[in-house]
C-alpha cells in the first residue's frame, strides 16, 4: 500500500485539477438546480485527498529520500525534454504547506464568498490554482517549474480579474498579468540558453552544470539576470512591485493564497534554482539590490495605505526582498525558512482581514474601529498572525532570525540593518493597523459587526494554532539545501552576539511608534505641505506606476501607433502607389489611340529605330554579357 | 489513394455546383463530403510510416510531356500535417458556415476547389504541378473573398489576386531558371533536387523564390495583402485563410527553398533570420495598435507566421522539425481564433474593441465565447499546456544556437503576443456590459462545436506533442541532407 502511495505521489497535483475540471458543469452553468455548492464541496474533497496522500508520504519520505520520477517529455532530433519530480522532505514539506493552507482556504472561501453567484467558477479556479502550486512544489525540472509558473499567471490572472465587470479590477488582472509575463519571457530567455548551454533542465542537472561551466563572464551574467527576472515578476519585486498591491481587488480568499504561497513559489523556484541564478556575481549582487531596495521602499510604502489588503500586500513583497537578499547571499536555507515563516504568518493575517472586509463591507481602515470585543477570534488572529510575522519571541520568525544571526552564517551590518528596518516598520505598521482597526471609538461601519460564521472562524483559529505550533519548524530545521553547510558555528562575532538584541529591541521600537503615533490625524491630508508630500510619495508607491505610464507604456503604445501609421500610409501606402500610378499611366496611354495615322507611323518609326540603333552598336551584347556572367 | 483526395473535391465541387441541389441540401453534401475526406485522410495516416524518409504513396504519371510535367503526386513527413490540417480546417470551415447562407452551391463548390488547390500543391511533387495547384487555388480564394466579404471586399480581394498572382509568378520564374540552368528536361522535384548548382545561381533564383513565398506568408514588407483579406472575407473563410493557405508558402520555403537551394539558403540564412525577427516585432507592434479584432488576429498571424522563418533559416535537426510543428500550431491556433472572433461579430455585429464591453456577463453576454478566447489567447501567447508554448519553444530552442540575436526579437514578440491580446480580451469581454449589447441572441452549443474540436487538439497536442513531431521529424532531417 505504501508503495502504492509512494509511486503515485505524482498525482497529488492532478487530484484538485481533476477536482476543478468535474466543477466545470456547475461553473458553466449547465448544472444550475443544484446551485453551485457542490462544485465547493467537491474542490474541498480533493484537497482533503491531496492532503491526506501528501501527509502520508511526508512521513515516509524521510527515509526514501532522493526518489525521483522522471517522464521524457519529448524527443525531438538531439533534444531530450524531461520532466520529473522529486520525493524530498523539502518538496514534500512545501506541498504540505500548499495543500493544507489552500484547504483552509478553501472552507474560508465557502463563507466569503457565499453570496457570489459564480461561487463555482470560484472554485474551479482555486483547485487550477492548488495543482499549479502543488505541482511547482514537486517539481525538480526548470521546465516544468516554468510551466508551472506560467499556469500560475494565467489563474491569478482569471482570479484577480474574478469580479470583471468592475474597473479597477479590469486594469489589476491586465496588470498582474502582463508584469509577471515581463518577468516569464525573461525567464523563458533563459531557459533556451540554459537549455542550449547545458545539460540538461533537471534542478541537479543544472547545479552540476553550474560548477563546471565555460560561458564568459557577460553571457553568464545575461543568464543570470534573465534567470532572476522569473521570479521578480513573481514575488512582486521592483521594479515588477506594482501588480501584488493591484491585485488587492480580487476576492480576498484568493488573496490569501498570493500573499502567502504564491509568492513563495516565485521564490521557491528561484532557490531551486540557486547555483544557477547566482552563476555570475552581477546575478548575485542584482538579487542582492533587487531585495534591499524592495525590503526597504515597500515597508515605507505599506505604513502609508489606508486600504487594509493594500498595506498587508506591501508588507509581503518587503519580506520576499529579505528573501531576495538570502539567496543572492546564497543562505537558501535561511531564505527557505523566511519563506516558511511568512507564509504562514502572512496567511493567518490575510483571513483575518478577510473576516473584517466581510463583515464591515469595507476596505478602508479611516472607517474603521472598536473591532475588538465584537470579532475576538479575528482580531485574536490579527495579533498572532502579527506576531508571527514580527522578531516577537517565541514564534516563527524570531526563530527564524535567530538561525540566520547565530554566528553560522557570513552576515554583516547592513544585513542586519536592513533586516531591523523591515522589522521596524512591519511593527509600525501592523501595530497603527491594530489600533485603527481593532481599538478605539466603533464608526458608523463598524457599529454592528458580528464575528464571521464558522466556515471562516474556524479555518481562521485553525490557522492561528498551526502558526503557533509551526514555531518548531525553525528551530528543529536540520540543514538541507546549502551547497556548503556551515555545520558547527563559526567564532560568534560582534554581529550575532547584539543582532537579536537588536532585532527584538527593533520590533519593540516600532510598536511604541506605532502606538504613539496619531493615526487618525495623521491620515487626514496634513496641512504642512512638507509632510503631505511624504504622505502623498508612499500612498501613491513612490509615483512608479506614473513612471511607468510616462515612459515603458508610452514607449510601447507609441511604438505600436508608429509602426501601425507607418504600416497604413508608408508600407500600404506604397503599395497603392504602385497600382494608382499603373492605372494613372494606362489612362494616359490611352490617348495614344487618336485615331491618326500619323501619330501610328511616328511610333513605329521611333521604336525600330531606337531597337535598329541599339543593335547596330551592339548595347544588347553588354546587357547579355553582364547577367551570363553572373550566372557562372 | 492519395489522388482521390485531390480527385474527391473536384468531383464534389462539380456535383455542388452543376446539380439543382435546394434548401439544405448543399450544405449536407458538403459537411458529408468533407467528412469523407477527413476519413480517407486519418487512414492515409494509419498506413503512413513516419520511419520512412522520402515519399510514400507515390503516383508517377506522364502528363504532358513535352513541357516536362508529370502528374507525380506522394506524400512525407513535410507534408503530411498540412494535408490533415487542410481537411481537418475545411471540415470546421464548412460546419462554421451560416446554414443560412447566399448562393450556397456556389460558395461550397468554390470551396472544394479551394481545398483541391491546397491539397494538390501539398502532394505534387513536379515542380510544374506544384505552380499549377497554387495558381488554382487563388482563383476561389478570389471568388470567396470577392462575393462574400465584408464591405471594402472589392478592394481586398483585387489587393489579394494580384499579390498572389504576383507571388505565382516569381515562383514560377524561378522555377523555370532552376530546370534551364539544370539543363533537365522534367520538372520532377527529386530529379531537380540532385543537382547542385554553383551559389551564385542559386541565389539568383533563390531570390524570386524567396520573395514570391514571402508574399505568401506573409513576410514584412510584403504582407499588406493579409490584413485587408483577413477584414474582409467571412469567418470561415478567415480559417482557411490562416489555417492552410499561408502554410503554402512556409511549405514552398521549406521544400523548396532549403531542399532545392540549401547552399543559398545557409548563405542568406543570417540576414533571413534578422528579416524574421522585424516581421515578428513589426507585426506584433501593428497588432496593439488596431482597433478591429480581426485585424489584431491577423497582425498576430504575421508575427506567428515570422517564426517558422526563423526556425527555417537555422537549418539544424530540431530547428527544421520545429518549423513544421510551429505550421500545425499556428494553423490550429489561429483557426480557432478566427472562429471566436467571428461568433462575436455575428453576434453583436461589431469587431471595435472600443464599442465591445462585458460580453463575458453570464446572463446577457457571450460568456462561453469569452472563456474559449481567453484560453485560445493564451494558447497564442505561449502558455504552457497548449501547442503555442512547445511549438515556439522548440522554434527558439532550435535557433538560439545558431541565431540567438533574431532568436530573442522573436522571444519579444511572443511577450508582445500577451500584450495586444489581453487588451482585446480586457476591452471585449471584462468591465460592465453596455446598454446597446444587452439583447444579444444566444449562442447554442452546437454552433461551439468546431471551435470544441479545435480546442481539443490544441490541448492535446500541447501535452503530447510527439504526435506532431514524430510525423515530421524524420522527413525535416532529410531536407537538410541534401539528395
Amino acid at each position: 500500500m505504501t508503495d502504492f502511495l509512494v509511486n503515485y505521489s505524482w498525482i497529488i497535483p492532478v487530484y484538485s485539477l481533476v477536482g476543478a475540471l468535474i466543477t466545470l458543469p456547475w461553473s458553466l452553468g449547465l448544472i444550475r438546480k443544484t446551485g453551485p455548492r457542490p462544485a465547493a464541496y467537491i474542490n474541498i474533497l480533493m484537497t482533503v485527498l491531496a492532503f491526506v496522500h501528501g501527509s502520508i508520504i511526508f512521513n515516509l519520505v524521510w527515509t526514501r529520500q532522493g526518489q525521483q520520477f522522471v517522464f521524457h517529455w519529448l524527443q525531438v532530433a538531439d533534444l531530450d525534454l524531461t520532466l520529473s519530480i522529486e520525493l524530498s522532505p523539502v518538496s514534500f514539506g512545501a506541498l504540505q504547506l500548499v495543500t493544507g493552507i489552500s484547504l483552509l482556504v478553501q472552507i474560508y472561501a465557502l463563507g466569503y464568498m457565499e453570496k457570489d453567484w459564480s461561487l463555482a467558477r470560484f472554485f474551479a479556479l482555486m483547485g487550477f490554482f492548488e495543482a499549479a502550486l502543488a505541482g511547482l512544489a514537486l517539481s525538480d525540472s526548470l521546465l516544468l517549474s516554468y510551466c508551472l509558473l506560467e499556469a500560475l499567471t494565467l489563474s491569478t490572472y482569471l482570479l484577480v480579474g474574478f469580479w470583471y465587470a468592475q474597473p479597477l479590477v479590469v486594469t489589476a488582472a491586465r496588470d498582474a498579468f502582463l508584469t509577471k509575463r515581463v518577468g516569464d519571457i525573461a525567464l523563458l530567455m533563459g531557459i533556451v540558453a540554459l537549455s542550449t548551454y547545458g545539460e540538461g533542465l533537471n534542478f541537479s542537472q543544472l547545479d552540476s552544470w553550474v560548477s563546471g561551466h565555460q560561458l564568459d563572464s557577460t553571457t553568464a551574467a545575461f543568464l543570470g539576470l534573465a534567470l532572476i527576472a522569473g521570479p521578480i515578476g513573481k514575488c512582486a519585486q521592483f521594479p515588477l512591485n506594482l501588480w501584488l498591491d493591484e491585485a488587492m481587488e480580487g476576492p480576498n480568499p484568493a488573496g490569501i493564497m498570493r500573499n502567502s504561497i504564491v509568492v513563495s513559489a516565485g521564490a521557491y523556484v528561484l532557490i531551486k534554482l540557486e547555483p544557477a541564478t547566482t552563476l555570475s556575481p552581477v546575478s548575485a549582487n542584482a538579487l542582492i539590490l533587487i531585495g534591499a531596495i524592495t525590503a526597504i521602499g515597500t515597508s515605507l510604502m505599506a505604513i502609508a495605505q489606508i486600504d487594509i489588503k493594500r498595506a498587508l500586500s506591501h508588507s509581503t513583497s518587503a519580506y520576499m526582498g529579505l528573501v531576495f537578499i538570502a539567496v543572492g547571499l546564497r543562505q537558501v536555507d535561511i531564505a527557505f525558512l523566511l519563506l516558511f515563516s511568512h507564509a504562514v504568518a502572512k496567511a493567518l493575517l490575510f483571513m483575518s482581514a478577510g473576516s473584517v472586509i466581510l463583515t464591515t463591507n469595507n476596505q478602508n481602515v479611516t472607517e474603521m474601529g472598536g473591532l475588538w470585543s465584537r470579532m475576538p477570534a479575528t482580531s485574536l488572529s490579527f495579533l498572532v498572525g502579527s506576531a508571527g510575522l514580527l522578531a516577537f519571541t517565541p514564534l516563527g520568525m524570531f526563530w527564524t532570525y535567530r538561525r540566520w544571526f547565530n554566528g553560522a552564517w557570513d552576515v554583516s551590518w547592513w544585513l542586519i540593518a536592513i533586516v531591523m528596518f523591515v522589522n521596524t516598520f512591519s511593527a509600525i505598521n501592523l501595530t497603527r493597523l491594530f489600533r485603527v482597526i481593532f481599538l478605539g471609538q466603533p464608526q458608523v461601519k463598524t457599529r454592528r459587526a458580528p464575528e464571521v460564521p464558522w466556515q471562516m472562524s474556524v479555518p481562521m483559529v485553525a490557522l492561528m494554532v498551526v502558526t503557533l505550533i509551526t514555531t518548531f519548524a525553525p528551530i528543529k530545521w536540520p540543514l538541507w539545501l546549502s551547497p556548503n553547510t556551515p555545520l558547527s558555528l563559526l567564532q560568534p562575532e560582534l554581529v550575532s552576539q547584539y543582532s537579536i538584541p537588536l532585532l527584538i529591541a527593533s520590533g519593540a521600537l516600532g510598536c511604541i511608534i506605532g502606538s504613539t503615533i496619531k493615526v487618525r490625524k495623521a491620515w487626514a491630508r496634513s496641512s504642512n505641505i512638507g509632510v503631505r508630500f511624504i504622505q502623498d510619495l508612499l500612498a501613491y508607491d513612490f509615483y512608479i506606476e506614473k513612471l511607468y505610464d510616462v515612459t515603458v507604456i508610452a514607449a510601447v503604445s507609441n511604438l505600436a501607433k508608429i509602426t501601425s501609421w507607418l504600416d497604413r500610409y508608408i508600407v500600404d501606402g506604397a503599395v497603392n502607389l504602385v497600382s494608382i500610378a499603373t492605372i494613372f499611366s494606362s489612362n494616359a496611354l490611352k490617348y495614344n489611340t487618336t485615331g491618326q495615322l500619323q501619330f501610328y507611323i511616328a511610333t513605329i518609326v521611333i521604336g525600330t529605330g531606337l531597337l535598329l540603333w541599339s543593335m547596330i552598336n551592339s548595347q544588347w551584347s553588354i546587357v547579355t554579357n553582364y547577367w551570363s556572367s553572373l550566372m557562372q | 489513394m492519395l489522388s482521390a483526395l485531390i480527385i474527391i473535391p473536384f468531383v464534389s465541387a462539380a456535383i455542388i455546383g452543376l446539380t439543382p441541389l435546394s434548401g439544405k441540401n448543399p450544405r449536407n453534401f458538403a459537411i458529408l463530403t468533407a467528412a469523407i475526406i477527413l476519413t480517407i485522410n486519418l487512414f492515409v495516416c494509419l498506413q503512413f510510416d513516419f520511419q520512412h524518409q522520402g515519399i510514400q504513396f507515390a503516383q508517377d504519371v506522364a502528363w504532358i510531356e513535352w513541357i516536362g510535367l508529370n502528374y507525380h503526386v506522394g506524400i512525407d513527413g513535410l507534408s503530411f500535417p498540412l494535408i490533415l490540417l487542410n481537411s481537418l480546417l475545411t471540415l470546421i470551415a464548412i460546419l462554421a458556415t451560416s446554414p443560412t447562407i447566399q448562393r450556397p452551391r456556389l460558395y461550397y463548390a468554390m470551396l472544394f476547389l479551394l481545398n483541391a488547390g491546397a491539397v494538390g500543391a501539398f502532394l505534387a511533387q513536379d515542380l510544374l504541378l506544384f505552380f499549377l495547384f497554387y495558381e488554382l487555388e487563388i482563383v476561389p480564394l478570389y471568388f470567396l473573398i470577392a462575393i462574400w466579404g465584408g464591405t471594402r471586399r472589392g478592394y481586398a480581394a483585387m489587393k489579394f489576386l494580384l499579390y498572389t498572382a504576383l507571388s505565382g509568378i516569381l515562383v514560377l520564374a524561378s522555377f523555370l531558371g532552376l530546370v534551364w540552368l539544370t539543363g533537365e528536361t522534367t520538372f520532377d522535384y527529386e530529379i531537380l533536387r540532385s543537382h547542385t548548382l554553383p551559389l551564385a545561381s542559386q541565389l539568383w533564383l533563390l531570390a524570386p523564390l524567396l520573395i514570391g513565398v514571402f508574399i505568401k506568408i506573409p513576410i514584412f514588407p510584403f504582407h499588406t495583402w493579409l490584413p485587408d483579406a483577413h477584414v474582409e472575407a467571412s469567418t470561415p473563410i478567415s480559417v482557411l485563410l490562416a489555417g492552410v493557405l499561408l502554410k503554402l508558402g512556409t511549405y514552398a520555403l521549406l521544400r523548396f527553398g532549403v531542399g532545392l537551394f540549401l547552399e543559398g539558403w545557409v548563405y542568406l540564412a543570417p540576414w533571413l533570420a534578422v528579416l524574421a525577427g522585424i516581421s515578428a516585432l513589426y507585426g506584433a507592434s501593428c497588432a496593439i495598435a488596431q482597433r478591429d479584432m480581426k485585424k489584431v488576429v491577423a497582425y498576430s498571424s504575421i508575427a506567428h507566421m515570422a517564426y517558422i522563418l526563423l526556425a527555417a533559416t537555422a537549418t539544424t535537426r530540431l530547428s527544421m522539425t520545429a518549423a513544421v510543428f510551429q505550421m500545425v500550431s499556428h494553423g490550429l491556433i489561429s483557426a480557432f481564433l478566427f472562429l471566436l472572433v467571428g461568433m462575436v461579430y455575428q453576434k453583436t455585429g461589431s469587431r471595435d474593441v472600443d464599442y465591445l464591453r462585458g460580453l463575458l456577463n453570464p446572463e446577457r453576454g457571450l460568456p462561453v465565447t469569452g472563456g474559449l478566447m481567453i484560453l485560445g489567447v493564451m494558447a497564442s501567447s505561449g502558455l504552457p499546456g497548449m501547442v503555442g508554448f512547445i511549438s515556439e519553444f522548440l522554434v527558439f530552442r532550435g535557433s538560439f544556437p545558431i541565431f540567438p540575436i533574431p532568436t530573442l526579437m522573436c522571444l519579444v514578440g511572443t511577450g508582445l503576443t500577451a500584450v495586444y491580446f489581453l487588451l482585446v480580451i480586457n476591452k471585449v469581454f471584462f468591465g460592465r456590459l453596455t446598454e446597446n449589447l444587452a439583447q444579444l441572441p444566444p449562442v447554442q452549443w452546437k454552433e461551439h462545436a468546431p471551435a470544441f474540436v479545435l480546442l481539443l487538439l490544441i490541448v492535446a497536442f500541447g501535452i503530447k506533442p510527439d504526435w506532431v513531431t514524430h510525423w515530421s521529424e524524420v522527413q525535416a532531417i532529410a531536407l537538410l541532407t541534401g539528395g
